[in-house]
């Protein structure tokens, strides 16, 4: 392993930290006052920082100490966490997450951002420091401002490239009370690690020699539980200490050198009692420059590296292991501070926690790997079906043990299909995160305030649906933003509150994934939407819309109503960029508006791009599949049931009501007349748009499981024709775009769709 | 890094005692039981306490064993991280029983 791929994993571990970061944010915007939300925040930029450390990563660093010493004001009840307190916090993350991603790929964050917040964050740490904590008698250092790159450690920087350097994790404590006096209380410590502690990385005498820094430290060891040498266990923990340590610092400051192996060892922290036992114990006083333990042997460590390869190898693989300790000690925190007598539950819940970290398990695997699995199994389900169907035209004895043989490899190829296609479900939630960055900053940049809601973050879809997800609805919510939410005056105005909110929920319905982003702003406004296509030549003067037809005319290509162009929406290339991304995934997008109460966009997303529950049906010689979610029923049309309908609609009675009655294949041109309904089988289905038709087809061949190709790759995107499949007989069949041909059958025809796709 | 195996036995230490020493250096120490024993950290860059506490414990075996345990050369940052860590450097150095 080497430096590059810890790197990569730390940065990995930041992207999940960060969203953890974010959630917990939110949920403290939204009133959430749980302690244990509070610390997982805290957490989150406490494990950043301590891995940015471990690389030296300066800046993220420095940022993140200032993030957390105000999340640390929060945390012990020095700071309110108010609406304006969470706004700049908000800010602070998404910094934060500006620094991972230029540590990670370079780049440059706007410096002057990060100053002011910095600013900003320390005046929120000091400005409201109410009192010192119960047991800290030692005066706080009075509240000055520190300089703007916050103050840390005296950390060594890195001698080279790789970035390694064994410094502790952590860095507080070691601001400005140098000057202040050098008096202070005894404190008394006492520190027993447990063998986890070193397991994971972590190293009893460094956590020692941290603490020898906060003061004048005397230590005693406790080696009354070594066993005889042939009796040890090289690897388990014997030794405790009894430490005795003058310093300025306060409790809180003694307990964060423990910070990271807190859950890894006993640990009591109190004022000692005139220090008495100083004089019983023998105590070895601890030199205070201790630099020569770490400084010139990290010097020499990183020389030596270089000469020698094993070397680095152990260097990296310990840095490995620190790094990832470091998350993971830190995702099994708990707030054990409150008092020793709590150490029985914290140890419950301790293994509680350790239990659910265990049950949580996971495996980082390279995409590629998954998509060479996926695409693996497709061909898999494509043979199945291949060699399913020789066998029956082969069967002449009727052999009912290969059938059986065949059915049950069915049922598994079914299962590992499922299971593979689990493997690339992920959650909506970190696109859902991204948004509501985009909505603090948009909403900014124009002055409004706007709150972000989401629902069903939870919901599972494809992976690469995800990842094509983000562009499409960035651009949405930044309409919503821009367009779709009013001032706060106007609001005010119109007698709603001052503070806009867009919500964003993901649920699945029928076998896709529906995402919902409602604003409740003004709604479209009907008249100007309508003039603007008439001045833009996209409809005649005197057509007679309706009003959902005037909503969709935003979906056409250079269509914006913003009154002047800003920097955030309206140059005109928005809302058929994003009907057209939704598109390519299979997907379609709706409006529905209501004026004065806001808009929704609905988008329907297929679940996975990869596999399809289809039904297989025969069209004017052709073979076509139509995807099982949208059919609700099938049903052989009698001559009796069918009326005529103006001069070439027909209708079908199903159960004293009529539904439209559409020839697929004169739609879709297979053939140039109707077909006669009698001759063929109805498809009852349901259309995104509400509403049923009878889909007529000449016959069905059957139920089958088939594996999506894309059109558009290999070919190009048919109207009407969402994707193709490779059936078992090796024949190409097209998969049917229910959706596409409800549509078409309303008047218009499959054209405008083209001519959409064409602009493309 | 090797120990050398020699009569009065000696035992060159490791420059990093660190976690993944301390079952090598057990090991190392518990092949050379039973004669005197001199051990050479001047090439010591970093200890961990798990390797201080099988250093320790081997002070107790070789006076078990009524045998010299010696700390003949100690660097710098062996002498210091064993007093941070609360050792008493003055036992273990120059100790004969």
């Amino acid at each position: 392993m080497d430096m590059n791929e810890i790197k990569e994993i730390f940065f990995q571990e930041c992207e999940e930290q960060l969203a953890e970061l974010e959630s917990g944010l939110l949920k403290l915007n939204d009133g959430d006052r749980d302690p244990e939300t509070v610390n997982a925040v805290f957490r989150a930029v406490h494990s950043i920082k301590g891995g940015a450390g471990a690389f030296g990563l300066d800046d993220l660093v420095s940022f993140a100490h200032v993030f957390e010493t105000t999340l640390d004001c929060v945390r012990s009840n020095k700071l309110e966490p108010t609406q304006d307190v969470l706004k700049v916090m908000l800010k602070s993350a998404d910094v934060l997450a500006d620094l991972v991603s230029a540590s990670r790929d370079g780049g440059s964050v706007d410096e002057s951002r990060s100053r002011g917040l910095v600013k900003e964050l320390e005046a929120l740490a000091h400005g409201e420091l109410p009192t010192p904590s119960a047991h800290a008698e030692a005066p706080k250092p009075a509240p000055k401002a520190a300089p703007a790159p916050a103050p840390k450690a005296e950390a060594p920087k890195p001698t080279d490239d790789s970035g390694f350097q064994p410094i502790p994790f952590s860095f507080d404590g070691f601001d400005a009370d140098e000057e202040t006096t050098l008096e202070g209380s005894t404190y008394e410590v006492i520190f027993k690690p447990r063998r986890e502690l070193y397991s994971k990385g972590n190293e009893a005498a460094l956590l020692l020699r941290d603490l020898s820094r906060l003061g004048d430290m005397s230590i005693n060891c406790d080696m009354d539980q070594l066993p005889a040498l042939d009796k040890m266990d090289p690897e388990a923990s014997y030794f405790g200490w009894k430490i005795s340590l003058k310093t300025t610092k306060s409790e809180d400051d003694i307990r964060a050198v423990f910070e990271f192996a807190e859950w890894d060892c006993d640990l009591d922290v109190k004022l000692s009692e005139e220090a008495a036992s100083e004089e019983e114990l023998p105590m070895i006083p601890v030199p205070f420059d201790l630099a020569i333990l770490d400084e010139p042997s990290a010097a020499e460590e990183e020389e030596k590296s270089v000469q020698s390869a094993d070397e680095t190898v152990a260097a990296a693989v310990s840095a490995a292991e620190t790094a990832s300790s470091v998350t993971k000690a830190a995702a099994r925190a708990s707030e054990k501070k409150e008092s020793a007598a709590a150490a029985a539950a914290a140890a419950a819940q301790n293994n509680a926690a350790a239990a659910a970290a265990a049950a949580g398990q996971t495996i980082r695997v390279d995409l590629d790997r998954v998509d060479r699995l996926i695409n693996l199994v497709g061909e898999l389900v494509i043979n199945q079906a291949m060699l399913s169907q020789s066998v029956i035209e082969n069967d002449t004895t009727g052999t009912s043990s290969i059938n059986m043989g065949l059915e049950e490899l069915q049922q598994l190829t079914r299962e590992i299909q499922d299971s593979v296609m689990a493997i690339r479900a992920q959650p909506v939630k970190p696109v859902f995160q991204r948004m509501s960055r985009i909505v603090r900053e948009v909403a900014d940049m124009v002055g409004k305030q706007i709150r972000l809601v989401t629902e069903g973050e939870n919901t599972e879809v494809d992976k690469t649906v995800i990842d094509k997800l983000a562009e499409p609805l960035t651009h949405m919510i930044r309409n919503a933003v821009d367009h779709g939410i009013e001032t706060p005056e106007k609001r005010e105005a119109a007698g709603k509150e001052s503070e806009g909110t867009i919500k964003l929920s993901a649920k699945h319905r029928s076998g896709r994934i529906v995402i919902e982003l409602a604003d409740d702003g003004g709604g479209i406004n009907r008249e100007r939407v309508r003039q603007k296509a008439i001045d833009n030549d996209l409809i005649a003067a005197d057509a007679n819309l309706s009003d959902e037809e005037i909503d969709n005319l935003i979906f056409m290509p250079g269509f914006s109503t913003a009154d002047k162009i800003s920097d955030i929406s309206g140059r005109g290339v928005g809302m058929d960029v994003v009907k057209r991304s939704i598109q390519a995934l299979g997907g379609r997008i709706s409006i529905s508006s209501r004026p004065g109460l806001g808009s929704t966009f609905t988008m329907s997303l297929p679940l996975t791009l990869a596999v399809l529950d289809g039904m297989v049906v025969t069209v004017a010689g052709q073979t076509l599949v139509v995807p099982l979610t949208a059919i609700v029923e099938t049903l052989q049309p009698e001559a009796s049931s069918i009326h005529s309908f103006g001069a070439t609609q027909r209708l079908i009675s199903i159960r004293n009501s009529f539904c439209p009655l559409v020839d697929v294949g004169r739609i879709l041109n297979f053939r140039a007349t109707q077909a006669n309904p009698v001759e063929g089988v109805a498809l009852l289905v349901e259309s995104e748009g509400g509403g049923q038709r009878a889909l007529m087809v000449d016959a069905i061949q059957g139920q089958r499981q088939v594996v999506i190709k894309s059109l558009e790759a290999n070919y190009t995107h048919v109207p009407g024709i969402a994707a193709a499949t490779i059936l078992g007989d090796g024949r190409v069949a097209l998969i049917l775009d229910v959706d596409a041909v409800v549509a078409a059958s309303r008047g218009q025809s499959l054209k405008p769709e083209m001519s959409l796709a064409a602009t493309g | 890094m090797a120990a050398k195996k020699a009569s009065p036995g000696s035992l060159k230490l490791s420059a990093v005692l660190d976690l993944n020493e301390a079952s090598n250096l057990h090991g190392k120490l518990m092949s050379m039981r039973g004669s005197d024993l001199v051990i050479d950290a001047s090439g010591v860059d970093r200890v961990g306490v798990q390797c201080a506490q099988v250093l320790v414990a081997g002070v107790r075996a070789w006076e078990e064993d009524k045998k010299s345990f010696l700390v003949e050369k100690a660097s710098d940052a062996f002498q210091k991280t064993m007093q941070l860590i609360g050792i008493n450097i003055e036992n273990l150095v120059a100790k004969e029983i």
